[in-house]
C-alpha cells in the first residue's frame, strides 16, 4: 500500500484539473505523483508479469504500437498501454492512475509504451523493459535533436535497458550499427523489406541511412511486397497476406515491426495468422491517409511530421488529386529541413496555409508546383477549401503538420487524440 | 550557347542536412525562368566532376560525417582551387565552408584539418546557436536560419555582411566571401529565401559565358513569397519590413 496516498491524490488533483477544465489537465496528476512517490512510475511499468515492451524510433511509433497492442490482444493478453499522446512522464503516470488500484497494481499480462526518443532516453534508467522495439533514425524534430547521430545515441541508451530481446530494422544503418554497441545480453530480432519492395521506392524508405544489404528470409521477418493498402509478409519461409490501415509502405513497415515485436513477446504462442488479422482489422490511422467526412463531403488527412513522410506521402499520393490543401505549422520551427523533398509530384495545390505558408509556399514553386493562393489563416483557407466544388476526380485532400493538424481538427469540430 | 549551365551539387547526401543542397536546385530554376537552360549535377566523388562547372554549392551535414565528407572533398581539392581562381561561383554553408577552411576544432580538443582553401577555421561556442538569423549584406539583408555550435575566426576582413539578429561567425560579422567563394551560416534554402544573393551567385556563373541575366515572371512571383517570408520574420524580430 505504499502508493496508496500518491494515488489518491493523484485522483483528487485529476478530478480538480477536469473540474476546471473539462477534457484537459492530464499531465497534473502524474506531476503529483511523481513529485510525493517518485518509484510509482517505473515500480509500476516493470511489475508486469508478461513484462514491458517500449517501442521508439524517430517515426512509425504510434502506428507500429496500435498494431502491437491488437496482434496481442487478439492472443488473449491484457494489455496496458499510452493510447494518447502523452509520452512524457507526467502524462504516463496519470495514464497509469487511471487503471491503478490503491495497490499500485494493475490489471494486465503486459504494458506496451510508446516512447519519443528523448524522453525515453531521459526516463529508461529506471526501467528493465523485456522487449525493445525500434522503428528507425531519420532527421526528425530538427530542432530538438540536431542530427541522426544524437537520435540513434538516445536509442542505444534506451535499447541498452532491454532484459530479453532487442527487435530492429534491419534496413536501418543506424539500428545495425547500434546492435553492436549492445552488450549481448538481450537477443536480437530483425525484420526488413525484399529488395523488390525496396526498389519500389526509388527515394528510399526515409531511413538517415539504408543498410546495402537486405534481410535474407533466414535472418529474420520479411515484407516482400506491398501493393496500396494491400502487402505481403514472409514469416519462417510462409507467405502471409496483410491489409493496411492505409497506402504506403511505411504503414507496411510498421506492420513488420509489430509482427516481429508480438513474436519476440509471445515466443511459441506466436500464431501468425492471428496476429495478421487483427492488424489487418486495424481501421484506418489517424491523422495519416484517414478519410473523414466534413461538411458533407470525403476529405482526406495527410499528416506529414518529418521530411521522410512527406516524401513517402507525396510519392504515394492517389494520382488524379487534384485539390489539395498543404498546412504548416509553427511547430515547424525551421522549414529548410523540408527542402530536400522532392514536392512536384503535387503539381497543384489550392491552398498552402498555416503559420508556415509563405514557406511552404516558397518551396512548392521551386518545385514547379502550381500554387493558387497562399492563405496563413487557417481557418478562412479550411472553409474555402472545403467549398471548391466537389473535384472531378480524387478525393480533396489536406496535408498538415501536427500543429495544423490539431487546429484543423479544432475548427472543424472534429474529436482530437490529444490527451484524454 | 551550346550547352545548359551546369550547376555542381558536392556531395548531396552527406552534406544535405538542413536542405542546403536544394540551393543548387534554387539556382537551375531561377536560370531557366530567365530562359536559360541549367542541369544540376550530382557529384559524389571526383570521378563525377563533369568537364565544364558553372557554379558549385556545398551544403552543411553532421558532425560525425565530417572526417569522411573531408576525405572525398580533399579528392576534389585541385579542382575547387581551379574554379575560385577562375571564378566560378562556389556557396558553402555550414560545414560544407567549415572543410574548406583551415581547420574544425572540435570541443573535445582535437582537430579536423580542413583544406584551407579560405583563409579562417571554425571554433567551439560555449553554447548552440539555432534561431533565425538576419545579415546586412551588399546583397540587400538576408534572412535565414542558423544552427551550429561553432564560431568562424579569421573571416573579419572579408565577410559576408555584418549581424543585425543571431550569432554568425560570433563577432558581430557573418559569412566569408573570397573571390567568387561565398560561405555562410545561413542554412536550407538561402538563395530561395534571398534573390538578391541568388542573382549574384547566378550573374557571376553567366558573366563568364558572356550571358546577360534578366529574371523571369515566374521568378518575380517566387521572389515576392520569399519576401513574404522574410518580413514574417522581421516582425518576429521587430526589424522593419521590406
Ligand atoms: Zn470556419
Amino acid at each position: 500500500m505504499r502508493y496508496a496516498p500518491a494515488i489518491l491524490l493523484g485522483r483528487v488533483v485529476r478530478k480538480l484539473a477536469r473540474w476546471r477544465k473539462p477534457g484537459g489537465g492530464s499531465a497534473v496528476p502524474g506531476l503529483v505523483v511523481n513529485k510525493v512517490a517518485p518509484g510509482f512510475l517505473s515500480r509500476t511499468l516493470n511489475s508486469f508479469p508478461g513484462g514491458l515492451i517500449i517501442v521508439t524510433g524517430s517515426s512509425g511509433k504510434s502506428t507500429t504500437t496500435k498494431m502491437l497492442v491488437a496482434a496481442l490482444r487478439a492472443h488473449g493478453s491484457v494489455v496496458f498501454t499510452n493510447q494518447s499522446t502523452a509520452n512524457i512522464s507526467q502524462g504516463l503516470t496519470s495514464a497509469l492512475l487511471e487503471q491503478a488500484s490503491l495497490s499500485g497494481h494493475i490489471a494486465g499480462d503486459i504494458a506496451v509504451l510508446e516512447m519519443d526518443e528523448g524522453h525515453g532516453a531521459l526516463i529508461s534508467g529506471t526501467l528493465t523493459p523485456r522487449i525493445v522495439a525500434l522503428t528507425n533514425v531519420m532527421v526528425d524534430q530538427i530542432d530538438r535533436f540536431h542530427d541522426s547521430d544524437m537520435v540513434a545515441a538516445m536509442l542505444v541508451k534506451i535499447a541498452a535497458r532491454a532484459t530479453g530481446t532487442v527487435v530492429i530494422n534491419a534496413d536501418d544503418q543506424y539500428l545495425t550499427n547500434l546492435v553492436a554497441q549492445l552488450d549481448g545480453s538481450a537477443a536480437v530480432a530483425r525484420y526488413g523489406v525484399s529488395a523488390e519492395v525496396l526498389a519500389a521506392n526509388p527515394r528510399g524508405l526515409g531511413y538517415s541511412a539504408t543498410t546495402v544489404d537486405r534481410l535474407e528470409a533466414g535472418e529474420g521477418m520479411l515484407l516482400t511486397q506491398v501493393h496500396g493498402r494491400n502487402a505481403t509478409v514472409s514469416i519462417s519461409g510462409r507467405e502471409l497476406p496483410l491489409r493496411l490501415p492505409a497506402r504506403g509502405t511505411h504503414y507496411a513497415v510498421d506492420a513488420l515491426t509489430a509482427l516481429c515485436t508480438a513474436q519476440a513477446a509471445l515466443g511459441d504462442r506466436f500464431d501468425a495468422g492471428l496476429a495478421i488479422d487483427a492488424i489487418s482489422a486495424i481501421p484506418p490511422v489517424f491523422g495519416r491517409g484517414e478519410i473523414v467526412t466534413v461538411r458533407g463531403q470525403e476529405v482526406e488527412f495527410v499528416l506529414v511530421q518529418n521530411p521522410a513522410s512527406f516524401q513517402l506521402n507525396v510519392d504515394s499520393l492517389e494520382s488524379g488529386t487534384e485539390q489539395i490543401l498543404i498546412a504548416i505549422g509553427s511547430d515547424v520551427r525551421d522549414p529548410s529541413y523540408f527542402w530536400p523533398v522532392n514536392t512536384s509530384g503535387l503539381g497543384r495545390v489550392r491552398i498552402a496555409s498555416g503559420s508556415k505558408a509563405q514557406d511552404i509556399a516558397l518551396q512548392l514553386t521551386y518545385d514547379d508546383v502550381v500554387v493558387d493562393r497562399i492563405e496563413p489563416d487557417l481557418g478562412r483557407a479550411l472553409d474555402d477549401f472545403l467549398a471548391l466544388p466537389e473535384p472531378s476526380t480524387g478525393m480533396k485532400t489536406i496535408i498538415f503538420s501536427a500543429d495544423s493538424m490539431r487546429r484543423t481538427r479544432a475548427h472543424l469540430g472534429l474529436a482530437t487524440n490529444s490527451e484524454a | 550557347m551550346t550547352r545548359p549551365l551546369a550547376i555542381i551539387s558536392l556531395l548531396p547526401d552527406l552534406l544535405n542536412t538542413n536542405g542546403d543542397a536544394a540551393n543548387a536546385r534554387v539556382l537551375a530554376q531561377r536560370a531557366r525562368w530567365a530562359g536559360i537552360p541549367a542541369n544540376v549535377i550530382d557529384v559524389r566523388t571526383a570521378g563525377e566532376v563533369p568537364e565544364h562547372v558553372d557554379a558549385v554549392v556545398i551544403g552543411s551535414g553532421s558532425d560525425s560525417d565530417l572526417i569522411s565528407a573531408r576525405d572525398i572533398l580533399a579528392t576534389m581539392a585541385a579542382d575547387l582551387r581551379v574554379w575560385t581562381t577562375a571564378g566560378v561561383p562556389v556557396l558553402a554553408v555550414g560545414t560544407g565552408w567549415e572543410l574548406l577552411s583551415w581547420g574544425i576544432e572540435l570541443g573535445d580538443g582535437t582537430v579536423i584539418e580542413g583544406l584551407g582553401i579560405v583563409a579562417g577555421r571554425a571554433v567551439p561556442m560555449q553554447e548552440r546557436a539555432t534561431d533565425d538569423i538576419v545579415v546586412d549584406s551588399r546583397h540587400g539583408r538576408l534572412i535565414g536560419f542558423e544552427n551550429h555550435a561553432r564560431n568562424y575566426v579569421g573571416a573579419e576582413a572579408s565577410p559576408l555582411g555584418q549581424v543585425r539578429a543571431g550569432t554568425g561567425n560570433g563577432a558581430g560579422t557573418e559569412g566569408l566571401v573570397m573571390g567568387t567563394l561565398i560561405g555562410t551560416h545561413l542554412h536550407g534554402p538561402v538563395l530561395a529565401r534571398n534573390p538578391g544573393l541568388a542573382d549574384h551567385v547566378l550573374r557571376t556563373a553567366l558573366a563568364r559565358t558572356g550571358q546577360d541575366y534578366l529574371p523571369g515572371v515566374r521568378t518575380h512571383a517566387a521572389d515576392d513569397i520569399a519576401k513574404a517570408a522574410r518580413n514574417q520574420i522581421a516582425v518576429r524580430l521587430t526589424l522593419p519590413t521590406e
